[in-house]
């Protein structure tokens, strides 16, 4: 019986992480679009966590506002807390398709000065699930 | 020491009135055995000198201090506390009004509305009181005010038990100045702040009129207390009398050819009747008026899809804080916000353009929507380069707005406790501690 808690309370755990219908649903159409079959964390994680230029001077940077720990709270320029954009620590993440398309076009705007591909969505995105 | 007349009918030196007085002049009259004809008077066993008495001043009939112990009950209770209690609120009053600024509002209202429950009381037992703290007692006409005046010039000025008519002019001034400053602070701040009795009928514009009156009278307040220190120190000096000591302790010293008032009862009975009721309902009154929204404050809840956008990055700000073309201009260039892309779909951007521009600064009648809306031009829609607010946060270091928990000048909520209804009001502002973490 207690291995058996033991073990249901584990999956409840590993559940966030775990795949999410909506989540699945906006990486596969990153793929079709950049026309993929699967994407890269490794990419995903040099792009989120490296400097860019082309954008803001003040956000060069990915973690300029969302931090290099992602399981941390970030912060916008004028303070406001950002929850945190690991899935494993932030459940509801990447559920929403309009606020995900929102805020890479606002966000890469931002750093890059230009819109991201659907490739380094498609990263970004599973870099930040895999965390 | 007076002594019994002469049996024989000449007077003697030591029969002078005036005699062990030791003032130069009565020296020199006493050297010359010249007597006042005035025959000296008995009472009780008691001698009570009526003669000519010269104090440092050349003043004339003020018996020596010496030459009479007995004192009369001048000023009760009531009018002592009232008094002194006045002087603290007042003082209270000034303090926070020059020199504290507009967060210590509250305690200067309160104050102030002290000072005038007091002085609307003391009116009440200027009717009820007894015979010193009677209007009747010293409110004279104005040739007796001429009079007196002219008397204080010649240096034969008599003396008062109660109020002189100087003294008793200044009374009234001071009374009426304190009640003046009550009724304009009060539409000050029911015009500025939209808060006290007056703040559901009184606009801004008429509000930061009658702050100037307000202010006017302070000063005038100001020259009153001062002339009225000096008056009572230069009747100190010409009487030879402590009367800041007689405020404290009530007593005044008999002396012949006083001004007295005829003797009156107090009525303390029919004071707090009509005390109780009067101020009870005066006060419920002035709740019910205080509790009535104000005029030209925003009370809708903020439109849900802006609080939503809008406070992702930053706080929400209240639209009565941008005027319509500021509200109109900031919404066309969402895609470079203070240096952020913040661009929205059309859709959205239209209908938050509708909401903030149908409640924008010159739909409120607050202050800020008065001084924080005038945003300067070089520095588009922000409201941290408006001259009001540099002014009035010159006082905050630049540390502490970039310090945990407040981060930034524009989170307004980290201090201002009224962020979201955009008032702003002077008395919710709390700068928040360091997180000790």
């Amino acid at each position: 019986m207690k291995i058996l808690f033991i073990a249901l309370s584990g999956l409840i755990v590993a559940q966030p992480t775990a795949a999410n219908p909506a989540r699945d649903a906006i990486l596969k159409s990153f793929a079709s679009e950049a026309g993929v079959s699967s994407f890269s964390a490794a990419a995903g994680k040099e792009f989120f966590q490296g400097t860019h230029q082309g954008g803001k001077p003040e956000s060069p940077s990915c973690t300029s506002c969302h931090t290099k720990n992602l399981r941390n709270q970030g912060r916008t320029r004028v303070g406001k807390v950002i929850e945190p954009m690991a899935v494993s620590a932030n459940p509801n993440r990447f559920t929403d398709p309009e606020k995900v398309a929102k805020w890479f076009r606002r966000n890469c705007n931002t750093v890059l000065g230009r819109e991201c591909s659907a490739a380094e969505k498609g990263n970004i995105l599973t870099y930040l699930m895999s965390q | 020491m007076p002594r019994r007349p002469n049996p024989t009918g000449k007077l003697m030196y030591a029969d002078h009135p005036n005699f062990g007085c030791r003032c130069l002049k009565c020296a020199v009259l006493q050297l010359s055995v010249h007597v006042d004809t005035t025959p000296v008077q008995y009472r009780r066993g008691r001698a009570r000198l009526n003669g000519v008495h010269h104090n440092r001043f050349g003043s004339v009939d003020m018996p020596h201090d010496s030459e009479n112990k007995k004192t009369a009950y001048v000023w009760d209770k009531f009018v002592r506390g009232f008094h002194w209690l006045l002087l603290v609120c007042i003082g209270v009053s000034l303090i926070s009004g020059y020199l504290l600024g507009a967060t210590w509002l509250q305690l200067h209202y309160i104050a102030g509305t002290v000072a005038v429950t007091l002085v609307a009381t003391r009116v009440l037992w200027g009717g009820l009181g007894p015979t010193y703290a009677r209007f009747s007692s010293f409110i004279t006409s104005t040739k007796t005010l001429r009079d007196h005046f002219d008397a204080l010039r010649a240096g034969t000025a008599s003396r008062h038990l109660g109020h002189n008519p100087l003294g008793a002019l200044m009374v009234l001034a001071l009374l009426a100045s304190v009640l003046g400053l009550g009724l304009t602070g009060t539409i000050a701040l029911g015009g500025i702040f939209k808060v006290g009795p007056l703040a559901f009928m009184t606009s801004f514009k008429v509000g930061s009129l009658v702050s100037y009156a307000h202010a006017f009278l302070a000063t005038v307040l100001m020259w009153l207390i001062g002339a009225h220190i000096a008056g009572a120190l230069f009747e100190s000096f010409r009487t030879r009398e402590n009367l800041p000591k007689s405020m404290v302790t009530g007593r005044k010293q008999i002396r012949v050819g006083d001004h007295a008032a005829p003797a009156k009862k107090a009525k303390p009975i029919m004071m707090t009747l009509v005390l109780i009721p009067l101020l009870g309902g005066t006060a419920y009154g002035l709740t019910n008026l205080a509790s009535k929204p104000g005029l030209g404050v925003p009370a809708y809840p903020l439109n849900k899809t802006y609080a939503a956008e809008c406070s992702e990055c930053h706080i929400a700000y209240h639209p009565s804080l941008l005027s319509t073309v500021d509200w109109q201009n900031l919404m066309a260039t969402l895609p470079n916000h203070f240096g952020e892309d913040a661009s929205l779909d059309p859709a959205t951007v239209s209908e938050l353009t509708d909401w903030l521009t149908a409640n924008a600064s010159e739909t409120a009648d607050t202050k800020p929507a008065h001084v924080l809306s005038l945003t300067n031009p070089a520095k588009p829609f922000a409201l941290t380069e408006t001259k009001f607010w540099i002014a009035t946060h010159q006082a905050v270091p630049a540390a502490t707005f970039s310090r945990p928990p407040i981060f930034a000048k524009s989170n307004c909520a980290a201090c201002h406790q009224d962020t979201a209804t955009g008032r702003y009001l002077p008395t919710n502002i709390e700068i928040p501690r360091k997180p000790t973490s």
